[in-house]
């Protein structure tokens, strides 16, 4: 049997549309069919663990044991006491895996990591901040089976968007009213043909047929030509197309399932500022970053005067922020470059807002200055993302 | 009631669009065939959809069209182009153009899948580029863009387990650089490890191929590119007949010396001006360690040439030179392309491929390349030579007598005085 990734073609769409029908049925008569969704659940986990990845299904019914026995673990310490260190301890627990997975290629461990397997970052976010509401007290009880069911959850496994435990829960264990519902549909339904025209059309068309062309032209001048921007716009409509068409599939069929899953982009090209373009790009990524890394971190430089000036502190969150994200993508040096090239913009980006509420009467703001920001930004996330490629890479390195 | 309305809001139009779907995709439609205008201009168009397809190919093929397989110099449309001549004299045959940039062996063999039931027992012009034959072989990015499913499919139905399949199914899966559609990919690899496919497999492959000829029949002639202009301009140009060989070579000539003043190597100023001004100093000598000699292309040759021999097909061989200006002053070594030249012939002419226009030698001849290392007007009409009487003349039922040596990694990698040695002894 072959494996299937999700929404990778019309077949699996055929299987998500028989498979939701009752469940969809179901929740306009005001009833959740439990046991048909964690079987169907389980089945689609199947179509895509299963088959000639078997070995990555084994790996994910290891991490998920793995994972939960920490998270309960810690919930039941965090009862009694609070320490710090058993926190960090947790936390780090939790993120070795996947840091393994990321390191492996870089050290060359083995053949194959442990647990190595399709969507192991999403389920650690998802992981780790459970921890950290465990910590913080913001969850108060963990039930097995609705941990389960939130890490789990089959429309967001691969590439997430990444939801967070209390507000699945409380999706999960109700039914949404008639009328809501029939807005969600609607929503659904919506997306999901977004989702198509994102990403079998215009994904298909930047990625699959001009982006390789201009590859090859760009690779036979041997440095920088007009290629090499030609490659950049392409690559950046490439990437948000597929990865916004993906989502897009994610948060349609959750809301099929009566699950509000958060979107993930908002028509980020259109930001005045990289700031504005982090809140509207991969939108559940850059908030997990910032409520999980950048404001904890922040909290804990104030909380221990390590640093006095609330700029440095916001730079020193931004970095950390930035870089870790880098990383996260994989030990290469253009994803920590992308991720520095980042930070940057944002240290600059917060200079100039300093700059110009302080000098506002002298700065002019109009439709203009506002398309210039919308253009300047777009493209400086384009050179960020030519960055993120690794065409570099290729084009001074691998000759 | 209220939900039932709503329901049909959101969903009728989702319904009707998959009722739409399937209709396109799975009912096969009675071909009522191309029009005419639609072959001939996909016969001049290089489209990557027409060489990936099947449907326009195979109806070309029963009318008067000869394949002329090869890479970019086909492109060269200049008046003395195999299909203007073809046009504006009025030949019986016309050229249909399969290949541009990029497209190798390999690719033509991809590409033949589906049409070998046409291209049984009918005649050829292959063009051999020496730049095919470099140390990588084919590039994977550059044939992927050749390359569809529905050639897969086709070629997957009536694999078996011989030498020639499980080295095509091999070569396949060296391309794939992203698992495009992994079921499909399962079954070459089946192929490539001499498995049989299941009952399954061939259910599965004969639904997507309906779908996948489908979709060729209704897309595949949608974006072509328009040469039809282009052609007749290049034609306007050409003295009306009667076809006068030395009448024409001296407006070659001129023609050539006119396109080419803006430069020492004569190449084509529009080529020159695009290409080459601005980096031309950056590549002098810079060809010197280019070795044509060693390539896995060779092996890929050979499953092209036992492809024509299954579909018992009369092939012409081109082999085009390089232009001289040009690899005086890149360094390419002229002993190397003669080895070059001395292996590839050798690997036709042993297996009874016998039909071989060689023009290695006119690399110095003025005007003979368009620009570095494509035919052009002079060059063109040098070929025009040979191919008229050939394609104009009777098939002559070939006789080959093919040899799997030529798949080894021996073969491959034979060069210098190993080479020298081999071919003096055979």
């Amino acid at each position: 049997m072959i494996s299937m990734q999700p929404y990778q073609n019309p077949t699996y769409f055929l299987y998500l549309t028989v498979a939701l029908l009752p469940i969809m049925i179901g929740l306009l008569r005001g009833k959740r069919y439990r046991l048909y969704e964690t079987v169907i659940s389980l089945a689609f986990l199947v179509l895509t663990f299963g088959g000639n990845v078997w070995i990555q299904g084994v790996s994910l019914i290891g991490y998920i044991i793995y994972e939960v026995a920490l998270i309960f673990g810690y919930f039941h310490y965090r009862q009694k006491k609070n320490a710090s260190w058993v926190f960090y301890l947790l936390v780090f627990l939790a993120i070795v895996p996947l840091a393994i997975v990321k390191l492996e290629p870089v050290f060359q461990l083995g053949k194959i990591s442990l647990f190595s397997f399709l969507g192991i970052s999403y389920l650690t976010f998802k992981a780790v901040q459970m921890i950290m509401e465990i910590r913080d007290g913001a969850i108060k009880e963990v039930n097995l089976m609705l941990t389960l069911q939130f890490l789990l959850f089959f429309p967001t496994i691969s590439s997430g968007p990444i939801d967070r435990y209390r507000r699945f829960i409380k999706d999960y264990t109700q039914v949404p009213d008639q009328d809501k519902y029939l807005t969600m549909l609607g929503k659904a339904v919506h997306y999901i043909f977004l989702g198509f025209l994102y990403k079998f059309a215009l994904a298909y068309f930047f990625g699959t047929v001009m982006l390789p062309k201009i590859q090859m032209i760009a690779l036979a001048h041997h440095g920088l030509s007009w290629w090499v921007v030609a490659y950049m716009y392409c690559y950046s409509m490439d990437l948000f197309f597929d990865f916004a068409g993906y989502s897009l599939f994610a948060v349609g069929t959750s809301y099929i399932m009566g699950i509000e899953t958060p979107v993930n982009f908002n028509k980020p090209f259109i930001s005045k500022n990289i700031k504005e373009f982090w809140n509207r790009w991969h939108m559940t990524l850059s908030l997990w970053f910032r409520d999980y890394i950048y404001m904890r971190l922040v909290f804990l430089m104030m909380k221990k005067r390590w640093v006095k000036s609330r700029v440095a502190m916001a730079n020193i969150g931004y970095i950390t922020l930035f870089l870790i994200m880098g990383i996260w993508h994989g030990l290469t040096w253009y994803y920590i470059v992308y991720g520095i090239f980042h930070a940057c913009a944002i240290i600059i980006n917060d200079m100039w807002l300093r700059f110009k509420k302080k000098h506002r009467q002298a700065i002019p703001h109009n439709k203009f200055t506002e398309m210039f920001a919308i253009f300047l930004t777009f493209n400086l996330v384009c050179f960020s993302f030519l960055i993120f490629s690794g065409f570099f890479d290729k084009l001074y390195f691998m000759h | 009631m209220k939900i039932r309305r709503a329901l049909f809001k959101i969903f009728g139009p989702v319904i009707l669009a998959a009722l739409l779907v399937v209709a396109v995709l799975i009912i096969p439609f009675a071909s009522s065939g191309f029009n005419h205008r639609t072959i001939e201009r996909a016969a001049v168009s290089q489209s990557k959809n027409v060489f990936k397809g099947v449907a326009v190919k195979q109806q070309a093929l029963t009318e008067n069209y000869v394949p002329f397989m090869g890479s970019s110099e086909l492109s060269r449309m200049d008046s003395f182009h195999p299909s203007v001549l073809a046009q504006h004299y009025h030949r019986d045959y016309r050229p249909f153009l399969l290949g541009a940039a990029g497209s190798q062996s390999l690719a033509h063999y991809w590409g033949m899948q589906g049409v070998n039931h046409e291209l049984q027992n009918k005649k050829a012009v292959m063009i051999v580029s020496p730049q095919w034959f470099v140390k990588q072989g084919q590039n994977p990015i550059a044939f992927m863009q050749y390359h569809s499913n529905l050639q897969t499919v086709t070629w997957l139905l009536q694999a078996t387990n011989n030498r020639d399949d499980r080295y095509a199914a091999q070569r396949l899966l060296d391309m794939q650089v992203d698992k495009a559609d992994s079921q499909l990919d399962l079954m070459v690899k089946k192929i490539a490890d001499g498995k049989q496919l299941s009952k399954a497999d061939r259910t599965y492959l004969q639904l997507e191929k309906n779908s996948l000829a489908n979709q060729d029949r209704w897309f595949s002639t949608l974006s072509m590119k328009n040469r039809t202009d282009r052609i007749n301009k290049a034609a306007g140009q050409l003295p009306s007949s009667p076809y006068n060989v030395k009448r024409l070579d001296a407006i070659a000539y001129e023609m050539g010396d006119k396109a080419t003043t803006g430069n020492q190597f004569r190449v084509s100023n529009k080529f020159w001006n695009k290409r080459l001004k601005g980096n031309y100093r950056k590549l002098k000598g810079e060809q010197k360690n280019f070795n044509y000699v060693q390539s896995p292309e060779f092996a890929d040759f050979q499953l092209v040439l036992n492809q024509f021999h299954k579909d018992n097909m009369d092939v012409m061989f081109v082999i085009p030179p390089v232009n001289k200006r040009w690899s005086q002053y890149t360094g390419l070594s002229m002993a190397m392309l003669r080895q070059f030249d001395r292996k590839i012939n050798y690997q036709l002419r042993s297996q009874g491929f016998t039909n071989i226009v060689d023009l290695s030698n006119d690399g110095g001849e003025d005007f003979f390349m368009q620009d570095t290392i494509h035919l052009g007007w002079r060059g063109w009409l040098k070929v025009d030579q040979h191919v008229a009487p050939f394609l104009e003349g009777k098939y002559q039922q070939p006789h080959y007598q093919m040899n799997d040596y030529f798949y080894s990694k021996q073969w491959q990698d034979m060069a210098n005085s190993q080479l020298n040695h081999y071919l003096a002894k055979n």
